[in-house]
């Protein structure tokens, strides 16, 4: 089996766009402009108070120790999840630490004090209006969905028809481009329930009588080199990337998401995920230059890496089938695409805020 | 010159009484003392069970597959009472073999375990559905309808050269060139019967199945095994792992099945994964092991409970989808281990992930039928693959002076 696309076959690893924020949004050093001020004092007794109210958003909590030898910090808990704190005040320090909170019961912890464990309840709508920065972000990265699933439909209507005419050469020459669109903006679809299994599962991923879209068709094309009974199965997948083209319109769509799913790409080497990546990571790059210019600049490089020793395998529009690398090539590509991800991995928690 | 013993060389060293619990009347203490000397004690070969089932489990593994070559059934007979014999000198701390000071010979036993101790060794011997193929063995009959090759599962990418096998060795041991030592000297008594099909050393632990041990982490760095049967619960023992009367053919009877798994994790993968998606996928909490939601490691899976209008154990989270509550009460008693074999040739990343061994009375009601719903929902397989597979019927122990597989050939 040939494809086009150049895959080290790293399976597919779709990691699925739920990766959304926990309630807390990441503490900081710096009061964001606006964070209600909340007063703590640690005692013999815990966090006082222990019992405290605050609306969703920015929060400032600025703690003191009022004389006391056995605390000497204090915690803001989701669950088990430590959000933020401020630890080694001993008696006569104070300092303080930032979070962003959602609606929600947080726990306050004090350890050491008579009662270690208080209780935080914020109540009311986070005000999710983002920055200007953000919004732009968004915004362009929705346009590049647009176009990739207006491109997906418009490449897969003539595979289709093809499949459905029974004319194999054909549908095979048009299969590699109906595939590009899809992979750059993978992400994205798999947050839509089953309709990322429906257009792209791979034969093991899914129970036997699961197995259709794209994948189902490729088996049929290349393996068993026919294209009967594979109509309604074709037209099935038509009516899917319209779906998908319709509900991308109106995705919810955060800059944590983006930055997310450029790392998800590249679970599997292949150019247009590394296309997909890079836009996505293009869309934040403005958020992320505020904080950390230089990690930034690693990923501009990276990606330029990448494509350099990706150049050589191009064949046409497309590139060279797997099987015609070397394991020496592979290798080479898979090195430097975990070194893209990985750096693509701290992105998310940088921009956050932003 | 005496016999040489491990023993006797310990004793002559100065090193090894202390704490092995060695009473006047020699080395072999109960399973269960020897138990609380994790490390240096001795586990009997010889019981009603196999040991390595029920045993605490040890920290290292070497498991092998076999296949058979050659040889009647009398060639087999004779292979498994050498084994059990080997197995038990082995156990006991003691060379195997007669001639291990002959100047013209080489010795019975390789050596590399001399001045060892014990280490808590087992020796759990099985065979594979593919034995009772033999024509020469004349089995047919007598294969159990439980054993049987296990099936094609989502998400499987298997490697026949890491599948499979006629007989399996499964050595666990808490010293590794214990383990390595009794794979090793089965092999090459075995040489003409069998051949080493494939075989995996693990470096780890990954599973508790003694109340008495603390859970272990695996290679994603989170404890593994919380909710794994206890060997001291005796009636989820019964109930889930050993065959009783009416369990198929009587010479399973105190037996049990094991399914084997070799299970790659995808680390470069799961590494650069952020924390919040690490928990969810898993559905506990990483530091803690405390299911979400909840704040202690042995707190109960609660997959009812919501957060912000959402179940707190996420639907295709690991922990629910393994939970007995969603696969019909079934459980299983697992005792894999951690491995690494270097570096995958193609991309140059880490070969390493899960050698999960588990013990069950009916795969197919229970390991297959958890796989299947785990392979097709589960979230963690994103970053694993399942690239072997094997199954084997455990034959119940040998008595004294008897061998593993009497009650089928015997």
């Amino acid at each position: 089996m040939t494809r086009t696309s150049l895959r080290a076959a790293l399976i597919a690893l779709g990691i699925g766009l739920v990766a959304v924020l926990a309630a807390g949004c990441g503490a900081s050093e710096d009061a964001p402009k606006g964070a209600k001020k909340m007063a703590f004092k640690l005692t013999d007794a815990g966090c006082e108070p222990s019992a405290a109210k605050a609306p969703a958003g920015p929060i400032n909590f600025e703690v003191e120790n009022a004389g006391t030898s056995k605390v000497t910090e204090m915690e803001v808990l989701d669950g088990e999840t430590v959000l933020g704190e401020k630890e080694n005040l001993t008696e006569g320090l104070s300092g303080s630490f930032a979070l962003t909170l959602e609606q929600g019961e947080y726990t306050i912890y004090c350890p050491g004090g008579d009662n270690e464990r208080g209780t935080l309840t914020v109540s009311g709508k986070l005000d999710s209006k983002d920055s200007p920065e953000v919004e732009a972000a968004i915004a362009q990265y929705r346009e590049y969905l647009k176009k990739n699933t207006d491109e997906l439909v418009a490449k897969t209507t003539p595979f289709v028809a093809a499949v459905v005419a029974g004319n194999i050469a054909e549908a095979k020459a048009l299969y590699p481009a109906a595939r590009v669109p899809y992979e750059r903006i993978e992400p994205v679809a798999e947050s839509f329930g089953d309709l990322d299994p429906r257009i792209d599962a791979r034969e093991n991923d899914v129970p036997p009588s699961k197995f259709e879209g794209f994948h189902r068709i490729e088996k049929a094309l290349w393996a068993e080199n026919t294209a009967k009974g594979m109509a309604p199965v074709a037209e099935q997948l038509l009516a899917d990337v319209k779906e998908l083209q319709g509900k991308v319109k109106n995705v919810n769509l955060q800059a944590v998401q983006i930055a997310n799913g450029a790392n998800e790409l590249l679970g599997e080497v292949s150019a247009s995920k590394i296309e997909g990546a890079q836009v996505a990571f293009e869309a934040v790059e403005p958020l992320l230059v505020k904080s950390d210019p230089k990690l930034a600049k690693e990923i501009e490089a990276s990606f330029k890496q990448v494509y350099a020793s990706l150049d050589p395998y191009r064949d046409g529009a497309g590139f060279v089938s797997y099987e015609e690398l070397t394991q020496a090539d592979t290798r080479k590509l898979a090195r430097e695409i975990d070194t893209l991800a990985e750096q693509l991995s701290q992105v998310p928690a940088q921009i956050v805020g932003g | 010159m005496s016999p040489l013993t491990r023993r006797r060389l310990l004793a002559s060293a100065g090193v090894g009484a202390a704490g092995i619990g060695l009473g006047a009347s020699g080395y072999l203490v109960g399973r269960d003392t020897a138990e609380a000397d994790e490390g240096t004690g001795s586990v009997p070969f010889y019981g009603e069970h196999q040991a390595g089932i029920d045993t605490p489990a040890q920290d290292r593994l070497h498991f092998a597959a076999f296949d058979l070559v050659d040889g009647s059934r009398t060639d087999l007979q004779e292979m498994l009472r050498e084994w059990s014999r080997a197995a038990a000198e082995m156990t006991a701390g003691e060379l195997i073999g007669d001639v291990n000071n002959e100047r013209l010979a080489p010795p019975d036993d390789t050596g590399e375990t001399v001045g060892l101790l014990p280490s808590r060794l087992t020796v759990t011997i099985g065979f594979g559905p593919g034995l009772f193929e033999h024509q020469s063995l004349g089995l047919a009959g007598q294969r159990p309808a439980a054993l049987r090759t296990i099936p094609s599962l989502p998400a499987d990418e298997l490697d026949a050269a890491q599948s499979g096998g006629d007989i399996c060795v499964q050595a666990c041991s808490d010293d590794p060139q214990v383990a390595f030592h009794a794979i090793r000297n089965l092999a090459r008594i075995g040489r003409g019967t069998v051949a080493m099909r494939w075989s995996q050393l693990g470096f780890g632990r990954t599973a508790s199945t003694s109340r008495s041990q603390e859970t272990p982490r695996n290679l994603m760095g989170f404890k593994d095994g919380t909710a794994n049967i206890r060997a001291e619960d005796l009636e989820a023992m019964r109930r889930h792992v050993w065959l009783g009367a009416g369990d198929g053919p009587a010479w399973m009877r105190g037996g049990s099945y094991m399914v084997t798994r070799r299970i790659r994790m995808l680390l470069e993968v799961w590494d650069r994964s952020a924390l919040s998606d690490q928990e969810e996928t898993i559905g506990r909490a990483k530091y803690s092991g405390a299911p979400l939601g909840e704040s202690e490691e042995f707190d109960p899976i609660d997959l009812e409970a919501e957060k912000n209008g959402k179940p707190a154990i996420p639907v295709d989270s690991h922990v629910r989808l393994a939970s007995a509550s969603v696969n019909d009460g079934e459980r299983i008693l697992r005792r894999g281990y951690s491995f690494t074999d270097g570096v995958d040739p193609r991309l140059g990343e880490l070969d390493a992930g899960l050698f999960f061994i588990c013990f069950q009375r009916d795969p197919e009601k229970q390991f297959v039928a958890i796989q299947r719903r785990l392979g097709a929902n589960d979230a963690l397989n994103e970053y694993i693959k399942h690239v072997g597979s094997a199954v084997f019927a455990v034959p119940p122990g040998a008595r004294q002076g008897g061998y593993v597989g009497e009650t089928l050939l015997g």
